[in-house]
């Protein structure tokens, strides 16, 4: 019996598969909401940076340490002392530009070496598979399943106060954190077509890490740094309150917060002030974090 | 009656000296927690310099999987016997840095999605640099140029502006020609379509598959189409495979084997192809029952639980693939005969 060949054909198969990466569909939320999620904790981020690194730059703030004796407690809005003072009689505004740095480079730093050691770990242990991802991914979970807080206390009073051992305690945290975001994201694309294509057309594994998984996993490693760099902040104004961050009369909000709280009933703004500060960073990286991932789709 | 492994690869018997491919008894098993799934029952098959072979079966006979094994991209979770050699290297047992250099100057491949196929963080012109670079010793300028000219191969309009553009901006059978310039970018001696067309629409599938036996005319590439399509196996291939189970179940060259179907399976799926002489809302013929779960093999033919025309010894024993007839090969115990199928 024979068939006509060229009666014979398939209806073409519809490709439903979502479009990953920035181009993911839109939620319910209108557009407008959408960007205004972005701009506005973007805007309030940008001018915190400002001010933190750039304007006592510019401007003759005065010095976060070594005010003037006579002239303690001042109330908020004194001439030349916009926050005040506080009991020793610091600039309460300086003080806060000064210890948002603090707070903002041990963030920036906690996510680019999580970013970097653990998004790298993670990364080559999924695409490399077998026992090498098993034991690497254990002792990750290890550190993982330790309480934060507590682990890092312990790691923080084992190296010292100061801003440099903060950073690597934080680090025990966002290691393992993004190396199972890294991982996660590399067995997605591992067997992508395009990532098997490359190497079937013999790319090198590190040619296809760098040029393949990277650039296609990068707005998730973004948003979340951004929701780490959050919870970071949080953490090291924790571990500045109990007395194991930055060490005084070196300015952060954590320590702020903390020898103000002895006065909260008489001066309730030496606590306000820093918490606010902190407060609004935390919620801003989250928003612009969250906002950040509903635009690119990523999870 | 002999057994089917002491048949040996059909295709080296019966054609010239040096095959391309030679694939015989090829096994891969996948283990899971639960059992070993026996995905390749042991299939021989060659292909000759600038042939073009088609393998042809439904949804889990293993068509995939043999043309993952070799390109040597089976997940770890697959274990295979058996033999591929290709140009006489034996390929089973490499390791996946010695298969890196195999790959893309000897074999390349073209998959089915095209939306997936590429990198949408790349520009196509990179990717097209980056399959040359990895391969031939030249400079970036002279892989762009080679990609640009890969381009206009593939027939793309403007290829200096497209070597810029993203993967978003292009569409379906477009990228599928760029996935196809990627893939002929070292001048590999075989190409294997996986189901390469079947996620375009048809007008786009006639002109992608024109475009291949154009650019297999002027390059002289061996080409292994895997579908489930008979109607672009039988307008393109030479020579066909019918898989079912695992299995090779019918080889035969294209003209005869859609003249004279012998193997009920392959008559079978032909029924159920609908066809512009049959009446409108009619039923269309489908094989009753479903494929055999491939975690058990049967004692007896796979196909006899589903076969219209099964006895009593299809069940006791598997039929072997012998050649029957010069360059046609069926396991069957009870094949139709010549021009009266049914």
């Amino acid at each position: 019996m024979s068939v006509p060949a060229d009666l014979i054909t398939t209806a073409p198969v519809p490709d439903t598969a979502a479009p990953f990466g920035p181009f993911g569909t839109a939620g319910r939320v209108p557009g407008w909401a959408r960007s205004l999620e972005i701009v506005i904790p973007g805007a309030i981020l940008a001018a915190l940076l400002f001010f933190c690194f750039i304007w006592p730059l510019v401007y003759p703030v005065p010095k976060p340490i070594g005010g003037s004796l006579l002239t303690p407690h001042l109330p908020l809005w004194s001439p030349g002392h916009i926050l005040g003072t506080d009991i020793v009689g610091d600039d309460v505004m300086s003080r806060i530009l000064y210890g948002g740095r603090v707070s903002f480079e041990v963030a920036a730093a906690v996510q680019v070496i999580g970013l970097v050691i653990g998004g790298s770990l993670g990364m080559a242990a999924a695409y490399r598979g077998g026992w090498v991802e098993a034991v690497l991914m254990r002792i990750l979970d290890v550190f993982l399943a330790f309480p934060s807080l507590v682990l890092v206390l312990a790691i923080a009073d084992g190296l010292g106060p100061s801003e440099t051992h903060v950073i690597w305690a934080l680090s025990f945290f966002s290691i393992p954190a993004f190396a199972r975001v890294a991982r996660a994201a590399t067995l997605r694309l591992r067997d992508q077509p395009f990532v098997v294509a490359s190497r079937l057309s013999g790319s090198r594994p590190l040619t296809i890490m760098f040029r393949h998984l990277v650039p296609n996993m990068w707005p998730q490693l973004l948003t979340f740094s951004l929701l780490g760099a959050s919870l970071t902040i949080i953490l090291e104004g924790a571990l500045d309150f109990l007395g194991y961050g930055i060490p005084p009369p070196a300015a952060s909000w954590g320590n702020m917060i903390a020898s103000g709280q002895q006065l909260i009933s008489v001066y309730p703004s030496f606590v306000v002030v820093p918490s606010v500060f902190l407060l609004v960073t935390a919620i801003c990286l989250n928003v612009l974090g969250d906002g950040l991932r509903a635009r690119w789709g990523t999870r | 009656m002999a057994a089917a492994a002491a048949e040996g690869a059909p295709a080296s018997v019966q054609l010239g000296p040096s095959p391309l491919l030679e694939v015989s008894d090829l096994r891969v098993t996948f283990r899971t927690r639960a059992a070993s799934i026996h995905a390749v029952q042991g299939i021989s098959f060659s292909v000759e310099p600038g042939q073009t072979l088609a393998i042809i079966g439904e949804s889990g006979s293993g068509k995939t999987v043999s043309a993952q094994a070799v390109m040597g991209i089976l997940p770890r979770t697959a274990t295979v016997s058996g033999s591929i050699r290709f140009k006489g290297d034996e390929l089973v047992g490499r390791s996946e840095h010695e298969l890196r250099d195999y790959r893309g100057r000897n074999v390349a491949m073209v998959f089915q999605n095209p939306e997936r196929s590429l990198n949408p963080t790349m520009r196509i012109g990179t990717q097209i640099a980056e399959a040359i670079l990895s391969h031939l010793k030249v400079d970036r300028k002279e892989a762009h140029e080679r990609a640009v000219e890969l381009l206009r191969m593939v027939r793309l309009q403007a290829p200096e502006r497209r070597f810029y553009e993203y993967p978003h901006q292009l569409s379906g059978g477009m990228r599928q020609r760029v996935m196809i310039a990627i893939a002929l970018a070292c001048g590999p001696a075989l190409l294997i379509a996986d189901e390469a067309t079947t996620a375009l629409d048809v007008t786009t599938q006639a002109q992608i598959m024109d475009l291949l036996m154009d650019l297999q005319q002027q390059t002289g590439t061996a080409l292994l189409m895997i579908s489930h399509d008979l109607g672009l196996a039988a307008s393109y291939a030479e020579e066909v495979i019918v898989m079912y189970a695992g299995k090779v179940v019918e080889q035969a060259p294209t003209k005869e084997l859609f003249a004279d179907v012998r193997m009920p399976y392959t008559q079978a799926l032909l029924d159920a192809i609908p066809r512009i002489e049959t009446e409108p809302h009619v039923l269309l013929p489908v094989i009753g029952g479903r494929p055999p779960d491939l975690a058990v093999i049967p004692s007896g033919c796979s196909f006899a639980p589903r076969c219209p025309a099964v006895q009593d010894d299809c069940r006791e024993q598997a039929p072997p693939l012998r050649q029957h007839e010069p360059g046609r090969w069926w396991a069957c115990w009870h094949p139709y005969r010549k021009g009266a199928p049914e």
